[in-house]
């Protein structure tokens, strides 16, 4: 086990740098004078004659592909990420301090996706075809056949334009100036938690009602994925002669789902669900942005739309970060739940 | 209790009467009941306590069914099944429980009927706490063990998962579980067909070592007569959901009266060539049990069939002491 952690960990800065590769290849294509624009600070910059060429040469978008790439590794190496006009800072500055919103965001969405997903899943799979079932299947189909962006929408007209009960945004700005100029101290950067360790749950309540909306939406596909994929494994264990066995043993009900049934219907549930909290992540650019949310999400989309390559770049490499270490983990977790796998 | 030939009374454990399932087949946008698999459709029989009672009959014809359903893995459409003075197909609850004490069936696959994620100490002892058999946890241990060693098991495997495991010791195991609730009446589905020729004939001598020495009643289903000779006292011959002949295994082979009963001996591979000279063979498919033949259900494939056959059903009748057919032209 410990072996294969440590082999998949040192394949971790391949994959990373394969990655840099491809985006930046990506965006090297565009060529130089629309790549500029990342440099250009200000119109005026632009006014004179001969200042994009100048600006080109100066920063050296006219040099061989080879060259641009390794000069950006060479300082990426150093730790410097290249300048991001989006965040007006560094790349790196501003993705570690974008991370807390996103996290979150999505750490909220996943555990109800988890639990509710996979406990609706149980029950609908122990009822197949009864009217509970039914239910929890539309619901699941509605869900899973509306995109999120269309979904966002019709939370924000329902629950902004019409009903006027959860607020798009962050905060209130009362609560965005308690939390610039005090009293606040910033314990973990999780505005709901600093809200409850800095004892001011008036903050936690409007954190609250902001976060409703993009949860909603953001989680909603998921619960309808993973409660689709437990009730299928469930229906599908449920047949197993494995189960009649335990029938056959006098067990009860309860006892054969709890036991037998539900602990092998989970081990598929397992393996999507690296690709799911992926997904998730990336649903996070437009849930971000539909609800004008801080966040990766959003500064991954303005990035990519100002053509800001550094920061796309930076934003690229960290969710493939996210996306290998949430790949190791679910690999651990089922060999841990499937005796029959092993990890080799 | 009946009178057989040999004149000893004998006990009936278990006595089913007109035991019939038939599975709905669903379908449409509404997922409504379109037809029926009559799978098993009005059988009789009974079973001698201590005895092994043969049920055969080729694939499909419904002998699965009559093994859960007498299990109550599956809810039966009608009939009844006289066990220890009670009707085991219409008993609910606790009593229910109780009855997967006394009763117990060995699955068709050792390989997908034991719970891959459970060690093979728990797969055994989780029948043993349900119905609570051991008076402590060493006790548990004690008996799990025991088991084991009875089905010729190694006790230091007992914390292995079954995937460990080679099909005839899985088989094993499977033997050791349904074991180690002392049940008086074990249903064996084919307990050896999805195991090696070579290891076949090693699980039938151990489950007739156990039938010794725990005076065990079995009711044991095989597709073909080859297995079901070697173990049978008594034997049933099951065509398309219905019993066609039951009688003792002796009579069966030396006075088979039922044609189906005929052509199935004479498939017996016989390693002499000159007895293969008057063999029944068989021809066309065994019809669909969702829309089976009228009158007799072997008619259109029986050597022997005449008009009336497609009319009328044939009942299932004692011919002569203790065998029963269900043949307008038994003889
Ligand atoms: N759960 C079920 N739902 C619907 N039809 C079923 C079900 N189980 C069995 N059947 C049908 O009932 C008929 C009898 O099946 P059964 O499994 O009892 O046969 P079998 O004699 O045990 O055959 P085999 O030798 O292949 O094990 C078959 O036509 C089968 O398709
Ligand atoms: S009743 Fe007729 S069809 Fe059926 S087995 Fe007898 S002879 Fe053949
Ligand atoms: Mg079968």
């Amino acid at each position: 086990m410990l072996a294969f952690i440590i082999r998949r960990l040192l394949i971790l800065p391949i994959i990373l740098f394969g990655v840099t590769l491809i985006i930046f290849m990506m965006i090297w294509m565009l060529g130089p004078e629309r790549l500029i624009g990342t440099y250009v600070k200000s119109p005026e910059a632009l006014k004179s004659e001969k200042s994009v060429e100048r600006l080109i040469q100066k920063y050296g978008l006219d040099r061989p592909a080879p060259e641009m790439y390794f000069k950006w590794l060479g300082n990426v190496l150093k730790g410097d990420f290249g300048y991001s006009n989006v965040g007006r800072q560094g790349v790196l500055q501003s993705i570690l301090e974008l991370i807390p919103y996103t996290f979150e965001l999505a750490l909220y969405a996943l555990i109800p996706v988890v639990f509710v997903g996979i406990w609706l899943g149980v029950i609908a799979g122990a009822h197949q075809d009864k009217l509970l079932d039914h239910g929890i299947r539309i619901f699941a189909i509605v869900g899973w056949s509306l995109p999120d962006y269309v979904f966002g929408l019709l939370v924000l007209l329902i629950f902004y334009s019409y009903l006027k009960w959860f607020p798009p945004g962050f905060l209130s700005d009362a609560s965005m100036k308690v939390l610039r100029d005090g009293p606040w101290k910033h314990y973990t950067h999780f505005v709901t938690i600093d809200a409850i360790l800095n004892w001011r749950f008036d903050i936690l309540w409007d954190a609250i009602l902001h976060l409703v909306s993009p949860l909603l939406t953001l989680s909603y596909l998921w619960w309808a994925y993973i409660l689709r994929i437990t009730r299928s494994s469930m229906l599908e264990v449920m047949r197993k002669d494995y189960v009649r066995t335990a029938r056959a043993k006098g067990l009860s009900e309860k006892v054969v789902i709890n036991k037998h049934v539900k602990r092998n219907a989970l081990i598929p549930v397992a393996t999507v669900s690296g690709g799911m909290i992926m997904q998730l992540f990336a649903g996070t650019v437009i849930v971000e942005t539909i609800f004008a949310r801080p966040g990766l999400g959003r500064f991954t989309a303005t990035s990519a739309v100002t053509l800001d390559y550094f920061s796309v770049i930076g934003a690229a490499l960290f969710f493939s970060l996210i996306l290998i270490v949430t790949n190791l983990l679910v690999d651990i977790s089922y060999a841990l739940i499937d005796p029959r796998i092993r990890l080799s | 209790m009946v009178e057989t030939g040999k004149t000893t009374v004998r006990e009936e454990v278990l006595t089913v009467k007109n035991l019939v399932k038939y599975f709905p087949i669903r379908g449409g946008v509404f997922k409504t009941i379109v037809g029926w698999v009559q799978a098993v459709d009005d059988i009789s029989f009974h079973v001698y306590r201590g005895e092994t009672f043969g049920l055969v009959g080729e694939s499909g014809c419904g002998k699965t069914t009559v093994a859960m359903t007498l299990m109550r893995l599956y809810n039966p459409t009608s009939g009844s099944a006289y066990f220890g003075g009670k009707d085991i197909l219409n008993i609910h609850g606790n009593e229910l429980r109780n009855l997967k004490k006394d009763i117990q069936m060995i699955f068709q696959d050792p390989y997908s009927s034991l719970n891959p994620r459970m060690r093979v100490k728990n797969i055994i002892a989780e029948g043993i706490k349900t119905h609570r058999l051991a008076t402590s946890k060493q006790d548990l241990l004690d008996k799990v063990a025991e088991m084991m060693e009875k089905v010729g098991l190694s006790v230091d495997h007992m914390y292995r998962f079954p995937h460990e495991f080679s099909g005839g010791q899985r088989q094993r195991i499977g033997i050791a579980r349904a074991l180690a609730v002392e049940p008086q009446l074990i249903l064996c589905d084919e307990p050896v067909s999805a195991l090696d020729v070579s290891i076949q004939a090693q699980v039938v001598n151990l489950l007739k070592d156990l039938q010794n020495h725990f005076g065990l009643t079995y009711v044991f289903v095989a597709h073909d007569l080859a297995v079901i000779k070697h173990i049978s006292d008594r034997i049933g011959v099951m065509y398309l959901g219905k019993m066609v002949e039951m009688t003792d295994k002796r009579n069966l082979f030396n006075h088979p009266m039922h044609p189906y009963t005929r052509a199935l001996i004479s498939a017996i591979p016989i390693p002499n060539p000159e007895l293969k000279k008057n063999r029944t063979i068989l021809v066309g498919d065994v019809p669909s049990p969702i829309n089976p033949p009228s009158g007799c259900r072997f008619h259109t494939r029986c050597p022997i069939a005449q008009a009336i056959c497609k009319e009328q059903e044939p009942l299932f009748e004692e011919k002569s002491m203790g065998h029963f057919v269900a043949c307008h032209y038994a003889k």
